[in-house]
């Protein structure tokens, strides 16, 4: 990741285009400018170098080209405000986008619900984290909110709950409900724990895909798509966000869908080769879902072509 | 402020202690706070939150927050108590108008046409308003989830049991000898 000045920034893209790199995410404000890019490691050094010589720094971002949600389970002042900023803000200094969101009804320990669009809007995520509060028994007695979601959770708690093992990838223990900023170094070092773990946990996904690649890599259909006047017009921030096995793309759905479904991808239409559906927060936004080879492979044979 | 917490468990015994202290501060009712009896059963749940004040919370008149002194076209008032610094401007204006209200600085202010002996009868804030910003505050300390509560309050002494669904007599009994063993009457 580079963080520094707007200033001769022309010179660290012509390159990252010359090294075949990608830029993975690009965030203006005012004159200050962070990029995330993929560069082959061999080019690591000459790309740090150009970075240093126009007053910026380099740092290595792990979780760069994720979407992260961090969930609690309300977004009233006693589950949402420190922690889940805390690991939030962690999360984006490991290069990750994050999304903080709050259930509707999950206060209480007999009481707490997730409803089924939020667990759809959960998986559009590439993983979540779910923070819970002090009280053991509460935390146990939780667990079903996290059981049927498909993407990996991380679930991070006060004490140690025992007997969940089996409804998340991993638990992190020892943060809580929080009255104040987590700055302490063994609290910042508990906010480096929760990040590494899932990272590790990542890491795994990362690998599953590695043994059934991906038809096309995300980030060259975020190429492709880049000069949509839509797209390149649309002023929410980063209006196409990575996934490690997509995107999403930040216009309305049943505008773009035609236009998206027919864009030409190695000689592909996108919409042969990956799924585009709206996403389930609401229309505004567009989750595209590449297909593995093998399965594009298959869907051929089964169409005879 | 001492507190004494009895709980199921040891982890959010510790982390509720630290909770209640920290947003008591936060709040700035910490010194107004003696005694603190917390009692968490998460496994039943139920909850109680009980504080003794150190003093009954009562009506307080601009004299009491303030220095009054009669001069020749009004009163001046000096601000001892920042905290009340609104109220007072709010109930010399509602009074006297905001055209005779001159506020000269943050503290001091100059009232035209006032009397010093109306100031002490002047209320800036009851006790009533006091008691309800501490019950915010102990609130805020529970946990979310808990909706249901019953509130006890006699004299300095205010007590909260709450649980999440139906709340038993068993339950208001344990909350009754908390607040009794805190000093509250034993029939509230």
């Amino acid at each position: 990741m580079y963080d520094g000045g707007v200033y001769r920034s022309e010179e660290l893209f012509e390159i990252i285009e010359d090294v075949g790199g990608v830029v993975l995410q690009k965030n203006r404000s005012s004159q200050m400018l962070t990029v995330i890019m993929s560069i082959p490691e061999e080019d690591k050094e000459a790309v740090s170098r150009v970075c240093v010589d126009i007053g910026g720094v380099v740092k290595d971002v792990p979780l760069a080209g994720t979407e992260i949600a961090v969930v609690g389970p309300t977004l009233g002042r006693h589950h949402m405000p420190h922690p889940i900023c805390d690991i939030a803000e962690e999360l984006r200094r490991y290069g990750s986008i994050t999304v903080v969101m709050g259930m509707a009804r999950g206060r209480g320990k007999a009481t707490a619900q997730i409803s089924r669009t939020e667990r759809e809007i959960v998986d559009e995520y590439d993983a979540a984290i779910f923070v819970m509060g002090n009280f053991k028994s509460c935390v146990e007695a939780k667990a079903d909110l996290v059981r049927d979601i498909h993407v990996p959770v991380v679930l991070v708690t006060g004490p140690q709950p025992e007997g969940i093992d089996d409804c998340c990838e991993a638990i992190v223990s020892g943060v809580g409900r929080k009255a104040s900023r987590m700055r302490t170094p063994p609290e910042r070092a508990k906010l480096e724990e929760i990040a590494d773990t899932l990272e590790a946990v990542l890491r795994d996904k990362k690998r599953s895909l590695e043994e059934d690649p991906l038809f096309v890599h995300p980030s060259e259909v975020k190429q492709i798509l880049e000069n949509y006047e839509p797209i390149d017009m649309c002023l929410r921030p980063a209006p196409m966000v990575l996934h490690l096995d997509g995107l999403r793309i930040k216009i309305p759905y049943s505008e773009h869908r035609e236009y998206l479904e027919n864009v030409m991808v190695y000689g592909r239409r996108l919409g042969e080769v990956a799924d585009i559906s709206p996403s389930k927060i609401d229309d505004s936004s567009v989750i595209v879902r590449i297909k593995t080879r093998s399965q594009v492979r298959d869907e051929d044979l089964k169409a005879g072509r | 402020m001492e507190i004494e917490v009895t709980g199921d468990e040891q982890y959010g015994s510790d982390v509720y202690s630290k909770l209640f202290e920290e947003i008591m501060n936060d709040l700035n009712k910490a010194v107004l706070i003696d005694r603190v009896k917390l009692v968490l059963r998460p496994s039943v749940p139920l909850f109680v939150f009980s504080i003794a004040l150190r003093a009954e919370p009562g009506s307080k008149s601009i004299a009491d927050v303030s220095t009054v002194r009669m001069e020749s076209t009004g009163v001046h008032v000096t601000i001892t108590q920042e905290r009340y610094a609104p109220d007072i401007l709010a109930a010399l204006w509602a009074r006297y108008g905001r055209s005779n209200v001159y506020q000269q600085t943050r503290f001091d202010i100059d009232v035209t046409g006032a009397k010093e002996s109306d100031m002490a009868e002047m209320i800036v804030s009851s006790g009533e308003e006091d008691r309800r910003e501490i019950m915010g505050a102990i609130w805020r300390t529970m946990p979310e989830g808990i909706k249901n509560r019953r509130t006890l309050v006699d004299g300095n002494v205010i007590t909260v049991i709450a649980t999440e669904e139906i709340l038993l007599p068993e339950m208001v009994q344990v909350g009754r000898e908390v607040h009794e063993s805190m000093g509250g009457a034993a029939v509230v």
